[in-house]
């Protein structure tokens, strides 16, 4: 099935998060307001604007059970929201709810623990700010993830059970917390990440042999693997019962976003501009292909660019100044054609699971610069596999 | 055009795509500030290695890589002192009208004639792949344009010297 | 008065600050070790392209390549082997020979070609050369491997 692209806006879109039933869609739009759309047909209309932030919006993650949406943003802050009813009205409407965060540099990003009794803030305070709820004082409080953090975190995910943590930073290095609290958490049931699990435990620290900040950090569904992206345009697989780290390096430009779509696959995306499906095992792992599918293209001259350039350099403005310089005139100068050939104009923000079928995501969602929405499906990479030329694994 | 020009230009070109991976990134020194890394230089981890292309001698690029912001850096070809002059005052016009080039920085980096800073902001609002072509048609025009105006310059001085030196020749 | 005290940048002194050295690990060997092997390899570099083996030339360059503080003769002593091959070896020859590389092998032959054209110039440096294996090696390796370039602090 051909991907479903929305345009929301022409400015970018920092963050995006689907509401439970996938009718509404909270986004950054670069900006210090939190927009949620609401689906109407084929087209999303602004429906309600959320703003208490006075900086940037880095991420939004929106509770599926509890119906909650937190924001996080470099104005240090982040809020809670919630849907009460208005007391003059009875139109309900989205209220924030103060988080103590305790971090004095910008909040990066946000994710709400599976049970969604706490959520994790990473922050350029080189530290994680884990935040339960206090009854008492109808506020969340937070306790702070600090040591080993030596810069800006840049993503945390949360594993299944509900008490690990994976980061991912700037000084280029995943590492995989305890972000227990007595209050909140049972005590953990032992995995393979370890067995006593006391709050800041440090339960592994990988890096990439190249280098690079880390982008993007996932547990796999099972929570036994950890994937991360970092900056060195490569994935990285770890297995710490192994202990196995399968380092995925490609050709092109770095991812800065990746989630699991099943125990075997991952979804990763960046600055190349288009999701690239990653398999493999406790084995070994390699690229497979690109979820951005030719017969999606708009009608923009032949597709060199995915096919058979390396590194999205034979783009069509490429190829004309290249025989504009072998054939020594500029007649008409650089090519007028502005489109690149991925359904995504510009790098891709955020690639998060949509729908879920039988235990496998069958369908991710990226937001990019561009301003663009796109829904994929996860499983139509297969014809690809042939086309991907350029991309050694 | 010539030939030995194209490898050049390749060379900038995939270097300069490569670097043009930003994002929005704010500091992790000064609290609530959002600055160009490259400049300010506080926090190593996210600085990269900075490249240089070059062609001979006198031509070559250095790219400046960081998390949010990339400075490039072009030394223009200067063969003799008339050339040095024109590509001083080329730059020094494009330069004083900086905020008009909106990618262009005020001064050069040392060692080099003009100097751009490009920020994740730049890359939000424009076309990344239109910035990189422009930056290559800048340094094909740049040359041109300096071995023109030197040219003219050589032409307006011929006939300057012709009609002063024609009053002594009656 | 003195105002020299305005400029002290005291980041600097900030504990939790990142020094450059801490952003890789350093390298086991012992510098004098390192200088040696890289003498070593050259004379096995001259043996192999005596038998015009470039690609197994190339390996041997490329492998363990000299990194990190301390060991700039070996750095030195290196590149220009290095740049012998570069050099020596036929332009037609250039993509097999990339092809040949592995993965490490053609990330690490980029950060020569890069420290070659860094370089003030004379000696052995031909920029055209550097600039027609720069053009060869990205069709081969992509702009992933000059994002590796630049985020790799094990700088040769």
């Amino acid at each position: 099935m051909a991907p479903q692209v929305f345009n929301l806006a022409q400015t970018p879109i920092t963050c995006h998060a689907f509401s439970p039933d996938h009718s509404q869609v909270a986004v950054s739009l670069n900006s210090n307001d939190a927009q949620i759309y609401t689906r109407q047909g084929s087209s999303w209309t602004l429906t309600e604007t959320l703003s208490e932030h006075d900086k940037l919006i880095t991420s939004i993650d929106w509770a599926l059970n509890s119906n909650r949406i937190v924001t996080a943003s470099q104005d240090r802050n982040a809020y809670v929201w919630q849907q009460t009813p208005d007391p003059d009205t009875g139109k309900l409407i989205w209220k924030p709810t103060l988080v103590l965060l305790r971090i004095n540099r910008a909040a990066t990003h946000v994710r709400w623990s599976p049970k969604e009794d706490k959520f994790a803030v990473a922050s350029g305070a080189r530290a994680i700010a884990i935040c339960s709820f206090d009854p008492e004082n109808n506020w969340w409080v937070s306790k702070l993830l600090k040591k080993p953090i030596r810069s800006t975190v840049l993503s945390v995910d949360w594993h299944p059970n509900n008490v690990l943590l994976a980061a991912g930073s700037a000084d280029m290095k995943a590492r995989v917390f305890s972000a227990y609290i007595k209050e909140v958490d049972d005590k953990p049931a032992a995995s393979v990440w370890g067995s006593k699990l006391p709050f800041n435990t440090i339960c592994g620290e990988y890096a990439s042999p190249a280098g690079g900040w880390v982008h993007a950090v996932a547990f796999s569904p099972s929570g036994d693997a950890l994937a991360f992206a970092s900056h060195d345009s490569s994935i990285s697989i770890v297995y710490p019962g192994g202990p196995a780290i399968y380092n995925i390096r490609i050709s092109s430009l770095p991812f800065v976003t990746l989630t699991w779509t099943a125990e075997d696959t991952v979804v990763a995306a960046g600055h190349d501009c288009q999701p690239v499906v990653f398999t493999g095992s406790e084995g070994g792992w390699q690229g497979v292909g690109s979820l951005d599918d030719s017969s999606t293209a708009k009608a923009a001259g032949p597709r060199s660019g995915l096919s058979g350039g390396v590194g999205r350099l034979n783009s069509v403005a490429f190829s004309t100044f290249r025989e504009a310089d072998s054939r020594g005139h500029t007649g008409g100068g650089v090519s007028t054609d502005t489109k690149l050939t991925t359904v995504h104009q510009n790098t891709i923000t955020s690639v998060r699971p949509y729908e879920y079928s039988g235990g496998r995501v069958t369908k991710v969602s990226t937001s990019g610069v561009d301003g663009n929405l796109v829904i994929w499906d996860a499983d139509s990479v297969s014809a690809v596999a042939g086309r991907i030329g350029g991309m050694r694994v | 055009m010539s030939n030995v020009l194209r490898p050049y230009l390749a060379a900038v070109r995939s270097t300069l795509t490569a670097a043009l991976t930003l994002e929005n990134f704010s500091s992790q020194v000064v609290e609530r500030h959002n600055k160009p890394e490259v400049e300010v230089g506080g926090s190593k981890e996210v600085l990269l290695t900075p490249l240089t292309i070059s062609r001979n001698e006198n031509e070559r690029v250095l790219i400046e890589p960081s998390v949010n912001s990339i400075r490039l850096s072009i030394k223009i070809k200067q063969a003799d002192e008339i050339e040095r002059i024109l590509c001083h005052k080329f730059t020094r016009f494009m330069m004083q009208r900086a905020e008009n080039f909106i990618v262009l920085r005020r001064k050069p980096v040392q060692g080099y004639d003009i100097s751009f800073l490009i920020t994740n902001t730049h890359s939000e609002t424009m076309l990344k792949h239109k910035i990189v072509d422009f930056i290559i048609q800048f340094m094909e025009d740049v040359d041109r344009e300096i071995s023109e105006m030197k040219l003219s310059l050589n032409a307006r001085a011929r006939i300057v010297a012709e009609s002063y030196l024609t009053a002594f020749n009656s | 008065m003195d105002t020299a005290f305005r400029k002290i940048d005291i980041d600097v002194y900030d504990e939790d600050v990142l020094q450059e050295e801490e952003l890789f690990d350093a390298d086991p060997r012992e510098p004098a070790q390192v200088l040696s092997d890289a003498k070593q390899r050259q004379v096995a570099v001259r043996s192999a392209l005596a038998k015009s083996d470039v690609l197994g030339a190339l390996n041997i360059v490329l492998e363990n390549a000299p990194y990190g503080p301390n060991v700039e003769e070996a750095k030195t002593v290196n590149l220009s082997t290095l740049l012998n091959i570069l050099n020596t070896t036929k332009s037609a020859d250039i993509p097999n020979v990339i092809k040949g590389l592995s993965q490490d092998g053609q990330d690490t032959l980029m950060k020569y070609l890069y420290k070659g054209m860094a370089l003030p110039g004379g000696g052995d440096i031909n920029w055209s050369i550097l600039l027609g294996w720069h053009e060869k090696l990205t069709e081969v390796a992509g702009t992933g491997c000059i994002v590796r370039t630049m985020t790799d602090r094990r700088t040769v």
